[in-house]
Formats: structure tokens, C-alpha cells, sequence
């Protein structure tokens, strides 16, 4: 019979968990549309050109779906990285560097993202 | 063996095939997926930066895009984002009790549904 559910590891919070538990389904919808405005919607079928992005841009609720899809699949792509590499028992030095390197990551691309974002809602 | 060689050798184990049970297949596939979707999402995002450079420097950089060799990149991309989505869905709803039982219909529908998601989106990518 197939395994049951996931469930919080070891070295990871419930917390942790429950935010990528949350997130996957989300993503699922976020992501398929996604999908389909990058292959269906556009003048080549698809957002083919610089132009195409800045018009879709326009609409003042993509930006802002664009932003949580940014912010949780950064979320839910670490925290499930993290479990990965806590399969592997690290060693606590290790775990320590991993916890703070996933941190700037996710810090750092959710900037970067969400300036790239405005900046094309502003052209 | 050293904690090096023990850390590969564990990794490894998670992709053998050999003698797996279904449950086993599952989680493979969202393993590999996810990896694959994580080291995406990161070359995605820096190429995006492309954006911020203006029209040319973006539409030069779309040209890269209608190479076969892309888009069976892009299409792999689109299998993985549906079969980890919908293999995760199963693992949701089952991590908080529900239809624990029809696991296995449920995986199997999940990825019947996530091979169609796929044939759909792969003729569009290769006839538009």
C-alpha cells in the first residue's frame, strides 16, 4: 500500500511544515495559470515579447499575483530543500549554515523579485 | 565510510527503481520533480532579470526560446510542475487524514490527470 502523508521531520517545526503543506496547493492554481498565460495569452500565443509582459503587467491584480506566487514558491522550494537536505542527517554545524543561507536566499530573491515586479508594472 | 561518501550514498538510494512499490514511485517523483523545480526557479529568476534591461535585451534573450532543444526543457519543466503539484495534492489531503485509504487511486488518477496536463501543453508548445 502507498506510504501515508507527509508529516514534520526531524530538525523541521510544525510550523515550517504547515507553511509547505499550505503553499503546494496553492501553487498548483498559481502555477497553472502561469502556465497558460505563458502559452496561450499573448500576440504569438504566449507573452512572447518585452512588450507582451509590460501590457499583462497592467492589469493592477497580476503584479500582486505574481507577487504571492513569487513569495510562496520561494517559501514552499526552500523549506522543501531544507527536508531534503534534513533526510541526510547533517551535522548540526551544517543544519546551522543551511537555516541561515535558505533565509538570505529567500530574503534576497523575494526582494529582487518583487523589485523586478514594480518595475515592470511601472513601464 | 566517511560522512561524505554516507551523505551520497543515501542520496543515491532515493532514485534507485529497482524493486519499488508504487508508494515508493511517489515519492521518487516528487523528489526528483522538486529538486529539478528548485534549481528552475532560481535560473528563472536571475534570467528574468533580462526584463529590467529593456525590449532589446529581453526579446534577444526570447530568441533562445524557439530552439527544440528549449523547449523540451520547457516542457520537462511543465511535467514536473504538474506531476509534483498533483502527487502533492495526495499528499496533503492525506496528511490531514483524508481518503487515506484510496491513496492509490488517487495517485494513479493524479497522474493520469498530470500526463494529460502534459500531452495538452506539449502539443501547444510544439505546433503554435
Amino acid at each position: 500500500m502507498i506510504e501515508t502523508g507527509s508529516t514534520p521531520k526531524q530538525g523541521e517545526t510544525t510550523i515550517l511544515w504547515l507553511i509547505k503543506i499550505v503553499t503546494g496547493p496553492i501553487l498548483l492554481i498559481v502555477a497553472t495559470i502561469h502556465l497558460i498565460v505563458n502559452h496561450y495569452i499573448g500576440s504569438l500565443g504566449g507573452l512572447q515579447t518585452y512588450s507582451d509582459v509590460v501590457k499583462y503587467y497592467k492589469a493592477w491584480y497580476i503584479p500582486v499575483m505574481e507577487g504571492i506566487f513569487l513569495v510562496t514558491v520561494l517559501a514552499h522550494s526552500l523549506i522543501g530543500l531544507r527536508g531534503v537536505i534534513l533526510d541526510l542527517r547533517p551535522t548540526a554545524a551544517m543544519l546551522k549554515f543551511i537555516n541561515w543561507a535558505f533565509a538570505a536566499l529567500g530574503v534576497g530573491f523575494s526582494a529582487y523579485g518583487l523589485w523586478l515586479i514594480i518595475v515592470i508594472a511601472g513601464r | 565510510m566517511n560522512a561524505q561518501s554516507n551523505f551520497i550514498v543515501r542520496a543515491a538510494r532515493w532514485f534507485d527503481p529497482r524493486g519499488r512499490s508504487l508508494s515508493t514511485w511517489g515519492f521518487m517523483i516528487n523528489r526528483l520533480t522538486a529538486l529539478g523545480l528548485t534549481f528552475y526557479l532560481f535560473l528563472h529568476l536571475i534570467t528574468l532579470g533580462q526584463l529590467a534591461q529593456g525590449p532589446d535585451a529581453y526579446d534577444n534573450f526570447l530568441k533562445l526560446t524557439e530552439s527544440p532543444l528549449y523547449k523540451i526543457g520547457e516542457l520537462a519543466v511543465v511535467a514536473a510542475v504538474f506531476l509534483h503539484g498533483l502527487n502533492g495534492v495526495r499528499i496533503v489531503i492525506t496528511s490531514f487524514g483524508i481518503a487515506v485509504p484510496r491513496q492509490r487511486e488517487i495517485f494513479i488518477s493524479a497522474m493520469v490527470l498530470g500526463l494529460i496536463a502534459i500531452i495538452i501543453f506539449g502539443l501547444r508548445m510544439f505546433t503554435a
